[in-house]
C-alpha cells in the first residue's frame, strides 16, 4: 500500500463523481414519465429479461451480432477488457500488486483490447454510414477509453506508468457521465425493458415450434 | 387528395412554424419519451450495427436510411433539449435545435423511411425500442401539424365516420345481410347468420374496414368459421373497425378514443371476449397499446383470431381437410402481430392442418421481414416507391419458397403484398387465415 496521494484521491474523487453522476441521470429519465401497466401480460417478464442477457446477446440470438461477426467478437474482447482493467485501476488505487505471474496476460488481455477499441475508432472514421451518425463525443470516448488501457498496460511493467494510468481513470471517469460512455449504466436500463416488453409480450423467449402434425 | 397537393400543404406548413410550434413539439417528444425512451437515448452508442436488419437499409443506398441514422435524428434533438452538454458544447455531442430544417428531416426520415416494423429493435446491439422513439418523433410533429396529410385524412376519416374507411352504416348492414344470404346458401343452413348487433352474444367480432369495402369474401371466410364452430358471436352496426391508425401518428389520445369505442361498444352489448379480425397493426393497437393509451385494465379478453381458430382446432370444433388446399402456401408474418404482437406459433398451428405443403420463409416468426406496409406507409402515398422498393426483401423471401399461395393474417399486408406481386411479377394468390380455413373446412350437416 503505497496510501492515498492526492492523484488516487482525485481517482476516487472522479469515480465517486460518476457514480453521483448517473444515479442522477437515471432519476432525470425515469422523470420522463412512467405508467403502471394496464394489458393482460401474455408472457413472462422475468424469462424475457433473463432472454435478453443471454442468448439474446448472442450471434444466435441476435442478426446483427450474426452479419457482423468480427465487429460483435471485437466488441465483446474490448467491453470484457475494459472491466477488466478497472478491476486492475482499483488494485493500482490502493497499492495491491497482482501476482507476478498475472502479468503477461494481463498485458495480452489489455493490449488487445486497446488495438479492437481502435480498430472500431478507424472503422468508425472509415464507414460512410457510422461516419454520418458520429460526432466527436464518439471518437473521443473511445480514444479515452483506448488510452486507459494502453496505461494500464504499461503500469504492468513501468511503475512510473501509474500516474497516467491514474490521471487517464480521473479524466475518463469525469467524462462518464457527460458523453457518450453514459451507455456503461442505461445499457442495463434499456436492456431489462427490452426483456420486459417482449417477454410481456410473448415473443421472447421464442415458444416451443409449431411443425407438422 | 394527390401526393403533390399533400406535399404542397406539408411545405407551407413547415414555411410557417413557429417558436412556439417549436416549443410545443419538443414537450410533446419529451411526454412520449417516458423514461423508457429517455434511457434509450442515453444507451444508444452510434454503432450502426441496425443498418442490415432493416428492409429499408438493405434495398437502398441512401444514407439517411439505416435504423441507426433515424435515431441519430431524434437522439440530435433530446441531446440539445434535456442534456447539460447538448446544450452547451451541441457540436461536441451531435445536438440540433429543432429547426424548420430539422423538422422537415424528421418528416421525410420518420414518417417516409420507417414501417415501425421493429426488427431493428430485437437486433439491436443494446435493445432500443427504436420503433417507440420514431413514434415519440411522429407525435411531436403531428402535435404540430406536420403528419403527412393523407395519414392524417386516414385517422380523421376513422374519427368522424367510425371506421377508416368512411363506409356509411346502412352500406355495412346492407353488406352483412348480403353476406348473410351467401353463407345460408353456402352452408345450406336458412338459419345460419352475420349477425348484427346480438346482446350477450359471447364475442364481438372486428374488422379491418377494408373487408366490407374490398373484400367481403374475407369477411364471410369469418362467418363461416365461427358457424362451423357453433360460436355465438356478433358484428357491431357503429364500431366494428380493428384498426387504428393513431397508433402511426403518435398520438396516444386520438389512438385512445378510437379503441375506445370498441371498449363501449363490448359494454353496450354485454360481451364476454372481443376478437380482433385479421390486422397486424389493430391488433398490436387493441391488445397491447389502448389499455396504457385509456389507462385502464379491460375487463373482458382480447385476443386475435387467429388464437381463437387455433383454440377451435385443438378443441375439435373444426373439422378441417387440407387436401382441399393442395397448393404450395406460405406466410408472411405480420410485424405488429407477430414481433411486436406474441402471436406467433397459431397461425403455424392453423396452417398445418389447412394446407397439405405449407412452407416457411426465411427468416420467419420474430425475425420475419416487414412487408414495407405498416407504419401507415400505404396511406402515404407520396412515399409509394420508396415502400415497393424496400418490399423487395420481401418479394426475393416469396420467390425463394416456391409457394403459390402467400398466407397473412393482416389486411395491411394484403395490400402491400398485392402490390408488390404486381411490382415483382410473383405470381402469388394472397389470402387471409380465415379465408385458408374456410376453404379447409369440413361442414357439420345443416
Amino acid at each position: 500500500m503505497t496510501g492515498l496521494d492526492p492523484l488516487r484521491l482525485t481517482v476516487l474523487a472522479a469515480a465517486g463523481w460518476c457514480l453521483a453522476a448517473l444515479v442522477f441521470q437515471a432519476v432525470r429519465a425515469y422523470r420522463f414519465g412512467t405508467h403502471d401497466v394496464h394489458s393482460a401480460s401474455a408472457g413472462a417478464p422475468l424469462k424475457g429479461i433473463a432472454y435478453a442477457f443471454g442468448p439474446g446477446m448472442m450471434p444466435w440470438g441476435k442478426e446483427s451480432a450474426a452479419r457482423h461477426l468480427p465487429t460483435y467478437l471485437t466488441g465483446i474482447g474490448y467491453h470484457l477488457s475494459v472491466f477488466l482493467v478497472l478491476a486492475y485501476l482499483a488494485t493500482v488505487i490502493f497499492g495491491i500488486v497482482p501476482p507476478e505471474n498475472w502479468r503477461v496476460p494481463l498485458t495480452a488481455v489489455f493490449a488487445a483490447g486497446a488495438v479492437g477499441g481502435t480498430g472500431l475508432l478507424v472503422k468508425r472514421a472509415v464507414k460512410p454510414v457510422l461516419r454520418s451518425i458520429s460526432c466527436p463525443d464518439d471518437f473521443a470516448s473511445n480514444a479515452l477509453v483506448d488510452l486507459l488501457l494502453v496505461t494500464a498496460a504499461a503500469s504492468l511493467w513501468i511503475p512510473a506508468a501509474d500516474a497516467a494510468l491514474l490521471g487517464t481513470a480521473a479524466v475518463l471517469l469525469l467524462y462518464i457521465p457527460l458523453g457518450k460512455i453514459r451507455h456503461c449504466f442505461f445499457f442495463f436500463y434499456s436492456r431489462i425493458l427490452f426483456g420486459i416488453f417482449f417477454g410481456r409480450r410473448g415473443v421472447l423467449p421464442p415458444r416451443p415450434r409449431e411443425t407438422q402434425p | 387528395m394527390t401526393a403533390e397537393s399533400a406535399k404542397d400543404i406539408l411545405e407551407e406548413r413547415l414555411a410557417r412554424l413557429t417558436p412556439a410550434d417549436i416549443r410545443k413539439a419538443v414537450d410533446t417528444f419529451r411526454a412520449a419519451l417516458g423514461h423508457q425512451g429517455a434511457a434509450d437515448l442515453n444507451a444508444c452508442v452510434h454503432c450502426g450495427l441496425c443498418a442490415d436488419t432493416c428492409h429499408y437499409a438493405l434495398t437502398s443506398d441512401e444514407p439517411e436510411n439505416p435504423p441507426a441514422y433515424k435515431v441519430n435524428l431524434v437522439m440530435a434533438v433530446f441531446k440539445r433539449y434535456f442534456t447539460r452538454l447538448g446544450r452547451i458544447v451541441p457540436g461536441w455531442v451531435g445536438a440540433r435545435e429543432l429547426d424548420e430544417t430539422l423538422t422537415r428531416e424528421w418528416v421525410d426520415v420518420l414518417f417516409g423511411r420507417c414501417s415501425l416494423c421493429g426488427r431493428c429493435n430485437l437486433n439491436c446491439s443494446v435493445g432500443l425500442n427504436i420503433t417507440a422513439l420514431i413514434t415519440a418523433a411522429r407525435a411531436a410533429l403531428t402535435a404540430i401539424g406536420l403528419i403527412p396529410p393523407e395519414l392524417q385524412s386516414t385517422i380523421t376519416t376513422a374519427h368522424t365516420t367510425g371506421n377508416n374507411m368512411g363506409i356509411a352504416q346502412d352500406d355495412w348492414v346492407e353488406t352483412v345481410q348480403w353476406l348473410e344470404e351467401e353463407l345460408r346458401a353456402e352452408t345450406g343452413d336458412p338459419t345460419a347468420r352475420m349477425p348484427l348487433d346480438l346482446h350477450g352474444a359471447r364475442m364481438l367480432y372486428t374488422v379491418n374496414p377494408r373487408e366490407p369495402k374490398f373484400f367481403p369474401l374475407s369477411l364471410l371466410a369469418a362467418g363461416k368459421v365461427f358457424y362451423a364452430a357453433g360460436e355465438s358471436w356478433t358484428l357491431a352496426t357503429d364500431y366494428y373497425d380493428v384498426t387504428n391508425y393513431g397508433l402511426y401518428s403518435g398520438e396516444a389520445p386520438v389512438a385512445g378514443e378510437l379503441s375506445d369505442r370498441l371498449v363501449r361498444t363490448m359494454e353496450r352489448l354485454g360481451c364476454q371476449e372481443l376478437i380482433l379480425g385479421e390486422c397486424g397493426h389493430g391488433f398490436n393497437a387493441n391488445r397491447w397499446e389502448a389499455p396504457e393509451w385509456l389507462s385502464k385494465r379491460y375487463p373482458f379478453r382480447v385476443r386475435s383470431v387467429l388464437e381463437l381458430m387455433a383454440e377451435y382446432i385443438r378443441a375439435g370444433r373444426l373439422t378441417l381437410d387440407p387436401s382441399k388446399n393442395t397448393e404450395r402456401v406460405t406466410l408472411h408474418d405480420p410485424c405488429n402481430l407477430v414481433r411486436l404482437g406474441g402471436v406467433v406459433e397459431e397461425q403455424r398451428y392453423i396452417l398445418h392442418r389447412a394446407v397439405s405443403d405449407f412452407t416457411e420463409m426465411t427468416p420467419n416468426r420474430e425475425k420475419n421481414f416487414c412487408c414495407g406496409g405498416g407504419g401507415g406507409q400505404l396511406s402515404m402515398t407520396r412515399y409509394a416507391q420508396r415502400r415497393l422498393q424496400a418490399g423487395r426483401i420481401k418479394a426475393d423471401q416469396i420467390t425463394a419458397t416456391a409457394a403459390r399461395i402467400v398466407a397473412t393474417p393482416c389486411h395491411n399486408c394484403v395490400d402491400q403484398l398485392s402490390e408488390l406481386n404486381k411490382e415483382y411479377k410473383l405470381g402469388v394468390a394472397i389470402k387471409t387465415l380465415c379465408e385458408i380455413v374456410a376453404d379447409a373446412l369440413v361442414l357439420p350437416a345443416p
